[in-house]
């Protein structure tokens, strides 16, 4: 991924950039935690309003495929669904897991 | 907002990556940020530091964006303060419910930093604009205060009048007034009015009504004549609905004879030497509006040292007592008694402070004149 042209895109310089890439590797982590956990108590709501806030946080930060499928997983959620939510937990903490190798 | 100090931006987001974000993006341009990531802390901060602007995020756990500018506005302290909701591109009864709240705009996530930073600019400009128009607007009304007030004679100017007084107005423009006529050596006019409003209509009425007692209230015409003019050029100046309570009180000096003119105002309260306290009750029609007015006229002699109180209906009416000026005035008689021993131009003042207290606030206009023969 390319972290320069990311931060000229959003406007800021490559050092906040990079303080912000760790600060949503940290948050989005944690986010993902509460759909986990939303998957085992089985409570939907709670994995959309997690994956509601990855949605938006990497939208801000141009990380498009991670927005798309944290908006993909809200919608999904709030209409009472939980399906395949494992598999796409599995493909964003990939995703973001690449942020820190990059 | 002063010119060094930084304007202040306090965002709110439950995700700390959208808070860095525009923190960082905002603070480079100069703006001092305050941030929170929950409801209860974003209004204990607005209270605390009165941001100039505030970045809201609508979708939060626990306290929403909707619950916390609810509660701002409701809050005089930070209801002036500019609001911008951040909320989902789809979600248009979001946006809608956000600007019935009382939000001035708002900024569809994902937000571009150079957009917010373009929404703020421009929230504060307006903001700015709003603030020294309120500013101006504020300095002219208090121009009108002073010009009214210096309308008001002092006791000090008319020593023959024997008189104090109290005056109070609400608001800038005040619905209350009084004039001393000094008609010749001893004869004296005092006149206390109350008009429908405390607009600036009012105080353009001050100084119009002031004219007209000038003009009309001399030797060669009765008490009575004397108020049917000023009732007739008023009927044809002021604005519709608009009319005055007044209460004209002549008082003869050489021949110990006392005359008023009641246009549906208050009782004037006659305080003989010898006697109890008393009401003078007259039925009269407002000044006005009506060309052929009936005013209640009352003569009576008086005696050296007697006293007369003349007030608005502020000093005896409570809205949220719900006592009217027909009640109110009985009821105060007692209070009168113990004046007696008070000086006629301290009587006023201590009546006001028996009354009210020497910090409350009373819910209307007051005037209060204690004259003495």
């Amino acid at each position: 991924m390319d972290f320069k042209y990311l931060a000229s895109k959003i406007g800021i310089d490559d050092e906040d950039f990079m303080e912000l890439v760790e600060l949503f590797i940290t948050t989005t982590l944690s986010d993902l935690d509460k759909i986990k956990q939303g998957v085992a108590a089985n409570h939907p709501e709670d994995a959309a309003a997690a994956a509601h806030s990855i949605k938006g946080a990497a939208g801000n930060m141009g990380f498009e495929a991670m927005s798309e499928l944290a908006k993909k997983m809200e919608i999904q959620a709030k209409a009472g669904s939980l399906e395949n939510f494992d598999a796409h937990i599995l493909d964003l903490e990939s995703q973001v897991n690449q942020l820190s190798t990059n | 907002m002063g010119n060094t100090q930084p304007y202040t931006v306090l965002v709110v987001d439950d995700n700390l990556v959208n808070l860095k974000l525009i923190e960082k993006s905002l603070s480079k341009e100069g703006y001092l940020i305050f941030s929170a990531d929950n409801g209860p802390d974003a209004r204990s901060i607005a209270l605390d530091k009165l941001p100039d602007l505030i970045l809201l995020d609508i979708e939060m756990p626990g306290e929403n964006g909707f619950d916390v500018i609810k509660k701002l506005k409701d809050d005089a302290a930070t209801n002036s303060i500019p609001v911008i909701f951040l909320t989902g591109v789809s979600e248009v009864d979001a946006k809608l419910k956000g600007f019935d709240l009382g939000a001035v705009d708002y900024i569809t996530k994902p937000f571009h930093p150079l957009e917010v930073l373009a929404r703020v600019r421009i929230h504060l400009k307006l903001s700015i604009a709003t603030n020294s128009l309120i500013q101006d607007q504020a300095a002219k009304l208090r121009q009108v205060t002073k010009a009214q007030v210096a309308m008001m004679p002092l006791p000090e100017e008319h020593p023959h009048a024997k008189f104090g007084v109290y005056y109070k107005a609400l608001q800038e423009a005040g619905g209350d007034f009084y004039d001393i006529l000094n008609i010749s050596d001893k004869i004296t006019g005092y006149f206390v009015a109350d008009s429908s409003g405390h607009d600036i209509e009012t105080s353009y009425m001050t100084a119009s009504v002031k004219a007209l007692l000038a003009q009309n209230c001399t030797p060669v015409y009765s008490p009575a004549e004397s108020m049917k003019m000023i009732n007739d050029v008023l009927v044809e100046i002021l604005p519709q609905g608009k009319y005055l309570t007044a209460c004209y009180m002549h008082i003869n000096r050489t021949t110990m004879k006392l005359t008023i003119i009641n246009a549906g105002h208050p009782p004037v309260v006659c305080q003989p030497v010898q006697g109890d306290s008393f009401l003078i009750k007259s039925e009269g029609d407002v000044c006005g509006m009506f060309s052929d007015a009936h005013f209640g006229i009352e003569t009576l002699k008086v005696s050296r040292g007697d006293r007369f109180f003349i007030y608005s209906d502020g000093l005896v009416e409570s809205a949220e007592d719900k006592i009217t000026w027909v009640s109110g005035a009985d009821g105060l008689l007692p209070v009168y008694e113990t004046l007696r021993e008070v000086p006629y131009d301290r009587a006023p003042k201590e009546m006001i402070s028996q009354l009210f207290g020497n910090n409350s606030c009373p819910e209307d206009d007051i005037v209060l004149l204690c004259i003495e023969v």
